[in-house]
């Protein structure tokens, strides 16, 4: 038996010394040195204090000792040295020991050593005190614990920033403190706690109350603990204020909200989203309007919808898309089709809208009926063109009236002048013939009436011409088909004596049958070109050459001589009326002749000049439109 | 009082020598020449560069050069613009008038009634001269 004690205290891993009524090392067992690192003889005698934290350390050693004496026994935990600079965390165990007759002999100490338990002990703690540190410490959460019935147990810095409460004033309390009256007397928490409970966890967002009695709009999730043995211990629960977010969400979906109502009630432009294969995901007021769909009978369908079959059968819309898509943006005023298929003129514009990532959603379209715009722009210049119609009628009209108001002038200055000078001249010479037959003078009498006959038959002569040529003028001209060779035959019958006269060779070269005009004023034409011609031939042989031929569109007329010929400067105003550039007793005339030929061919709605050159003869063209006329056969 | 050089410009050559007593029974004038037309006129001017007319006076109405072109004639040359042309003729309408003073003419005379009527004609034609002061 003794020796089986002896065998127990040899092998046992706990230290054992056995100590005298002072505390010294009487004995000491193996695992004592092991643990200690001091032999048995080294111990032996010296007193317990030999191993403690500061060594030789009598007065702890003392109270210890007085403690374990008077109350039977003292468990003390703390740090021993071991041979050397090292130490343990050792517990410690000191009793009073009596011998048979209960005598106090001494005491017992046991030792262990429980660094290793210790140090993962303080590890522990440490971990759990970071933990707690960095729970406490974050701001923008509030992290708190809640046992099982939702009384607070821990409250962090977050907590206190956001409900107002310091944790003094708030651990311990419940925390449907947080909820609305009205959430607490629907027991809201209650039933959060136990849908926590119960699933593990359970989040929200809803409006909480703070100590000050303001709300705010939480984001919050309460999470069921349990320790190891899967034991409910309390529950946390971590609670963001989203107050400022859900007011930048309330304010962008109000701001979207705006803007789609916005586009929706615009009635002047179809504004309507497609997706990315062209398919209608929204429609406004004015899309209705301009194409008269509902959004339920539209959305959906294709967008093509609106354009004609031609554009269809083209791919116009899927091109669209693709420019669109490329570009984008697509543009372009083209014919659509409303739903009851009437057409319309639309400007439209597709745009791709784009993702902030930068992917395609899909397009807008914007689309302008154009029809009125159009009608009005049509009407503006229907209008404008009857406008300018009209004007170009006063313009005519204006013009035919400042040719009669010339013409008027003419004819003053025709009566005024030209009329009036051989009156003038007859009553002068018949005044000379009545002071000569008073003074019975008879010698110029012959001479002076030669003069009056002579000035009256120029009188004559000038009336007739000019009836003549105001006669052009009065009566709308009567046009015929007319042989071209008999106008020139008929032309120069009439003047047949002075042709003779002046042995004038004329030739005739004609390519056309027949003109449509005025026979007799056409053949007057002639006759008085054909005059001039004679006329103005100085001393040389006269020699006409007349032509006629079709010349692109034109029946163009030649009369040329090889006559005086005219100054350059001069050309031009042989057709004024009176205008005599030659004095008259070399070419007699009454400077209306070539006055009546422009009149003729401007009657006509044709055209006349000369070329001439002084010495080198003249030629006289005059032309009439070829509508009104017939080549001659070949 | 001064007798004035003067050149007439008139085609009819009946008138010419009716103008020409009526101008020299005056003796207020001293008729330097007589011309027929503007061509004439001309002529005689390009010849007579020293010795030119104080002024002229023209017929309206005239073969070749008239009357509107003597204006024009000696109003667009600088060594015959100073010398005044004054038209005379049978109209004594307001346009033809006006048109002539419009081109530049110094004056516009009508012509007396008959031939025989030069004398009160020229004595007007001098006194007209004389309160306008048409010949500088």
């Amino acid at each position: 038996m003794l020796s089986n004690c002896q065998s127990l205290l040899q092998t046992i891993t706990v230290g054992i010394f056995m100590l005298d009524v002072d505390g010294n090392i009487t004995y000491c067992n193996p695992a004592a040195s092991a643990i200690t690192g001091y032999s048995a003889q080294e111990l032996l005698l010296k007193p317990l204090s030999f191993i403690y934290n500061y060594k030789g350390d009598t007065t702890k050693l003392d109270y210890e000792l007085g403690l374990a004496l008077k109350k039977g026994s003292l468990i003390s935990e703390g740090w021993k040295t071991k041979k050397g600079d090292g130490k343990f965390w050792a517990e410690m165990i000191l009793s009073p020991l009596y011998d048979d007759q209960n005598k106090w002999t001494g005491y017992s100490c046991i030792l262990h050593d429980i660094s290793d338990k210790k140090r993962k002990e303080l590890e522990v703690r440490e971990n759990e005190e970071r933990f707690r540190l960095m729970v406490e410490g974050i701001q923008d959460y509030s992290i708190f614990m809640m046992d099982p019935h939702g009384y607070i147990m821990s409250w962090n810095e977050g907590a206190k920033r956001i409900t107002g409460y310091n944790p003094d004033e708030i651990i311990g309390k419940h925390f449907s403190i947080f909820y609305r009256k009205e959430d607490a007397e629907s027991k809201k928490p209650e039933k959060e706690l136990k849908i926590a409970i119960e699933t593990g966890r359970y989040e929200e967002e809803g409006w909480r109350v703070k100590k000050n009695g303001s709300i705010f709009w939480a984001n919050i999730a309460v999470t069921a603990l349990y320790n190891e043995q899967n034991a409910l211990i309390g529950l946390s629960k971590v609670t963001l204020d989203t107050t400022e977010r859900k007011k930048n969400e309330e304010a962008l979906l109000q701001s979207e909200e705006r803007y789609r109502l916005l586009v929706e009630q615009v009635a002047d432009y179809g504004i309507f989203m497609m997706d990315e294969k062209g398919r209608i995901i929204s429609w406004n007021a004015g899309a209705k309007k301009i194409k008269g769909y509902t959004a339920n009978e539209i959305i959906g369908k294709y967008f093509s919808i609106f354009y004609p079959e031609e554009d269809i059968l083209k791919g116009k819309p899927a091109d669209e898309l693709k420019i669109a898509r490329a570009e984008g943006k697509y543009e372009e005023e083209g014919w659509r089709i409303r739903k009851d298929g009437s057409r319309f003129w639309a400007n439209i514009v597709i745009t791709a809208v784009y993702n902030k990532d930068g992917s395609l959603l899909g397009f807008s379209k914007v689309t302008r009926d154009l029809t009125e715009r159009k009608e009005a722009e049509k009407a503006l210049r229907e209008s404008y063109n009857r406008y300018r119609l009209i004007a170009n009628q006063l313009k005519v009209s204006n013009t035919e009236l400042s040719d009669a108001n010339e013409e008027l002038e003419q004819f003053t200055s025709i009566v005024s002048h030209d009329l009036q000078e051989p009156v003038r001249t007859i009553k002068s010479f018949l005044q000379l013939l009545d002071m000569n037959l008073n003074e019975r003078q008879t010698a110029d009498l012959k001479n002076y009436i030669h003069k009056a006959i002579t000035a009256a038959n120029r009188m004559k002569e000038l009336i007739q011409n000019v009836l003549q040529y105001s006669q052009l003028s009065k009566v709308e001209i009567v046009k015929e088909t007319v042989s071209v060779n008999e106008l020139f035959s008929e032309a120069l019958q009439n003047i047949k004596t002075s042709v003779e006269a002046s042995k004038a060779q004329i030739t005739i070269e004609n390519e056309v049958a027949t003109v449509q005009g005025n026979r007799i004023q056409l053949v007057q034409l002639i006759q008085n070109l054909l005059t001039n011609a004679v006329k103005f031939s100085d001393t040389k042989t006269p020699e006409i050459k007349i032509k006629c031929r079709n010349e692109e569109g034109n029946i163009k007329f030649t009369i040329s001589d090889n006559g005086i010929g005219i100054a350059e400067n001069d050309v031009n105003k042989v057709f004024e009326i009176f205008r005599r550039l030659n004095t008259k007793k070399k070419y007699p005339g009454t400077g209306i002749g070539l006055a009546i030929c422009k009149k003729i061919i401007d009657r006509h709605g044709g055209h006349i000049w000369a070329e001439s050159k002084l010495g080198k003869g003249t030629t006289f063209y005059f032309t009439l439109k070829e509508e009104t006329t017939e080549r001659q056969h070949a | 009082m001064k007798k004035y050089k003067i050149i007439i410009v008139e085609n009819d050559e009946d008138e010419q020598l009716f103008m020409k007593e009526g101008f020299a029974s005056t003796g207020l004038f001293e008729i330097i020449a007589q011309v027929l037309n503007g061509d004439d006129l001309l002529d005689w001017l390009e010849e007579h560069q020293s010795t030119l007319p104080d002024l002229i006076l023209s017929d309206l109405n005239m073969p070749g050069k008239n009357g509107y072109d003597v204006i024009e004639l000696i109003k667009g040359n600088p060594a015959y613009r100073h010398i005044p042309v004054i038209i005379t003729s049978t109209s004594s309408t307001k346009t033809i008038i006006d048109k002539c003073l419009a081109k530049g003419a110094a004056d516009y005379v009508v012509k007396p009634d008959t031939f025989v009527q030069y004398v009160p004609y020229v004595k007007e034609l001098y006194n007209l001269i004389e309160q306008k002061q048409l010949v500088k």
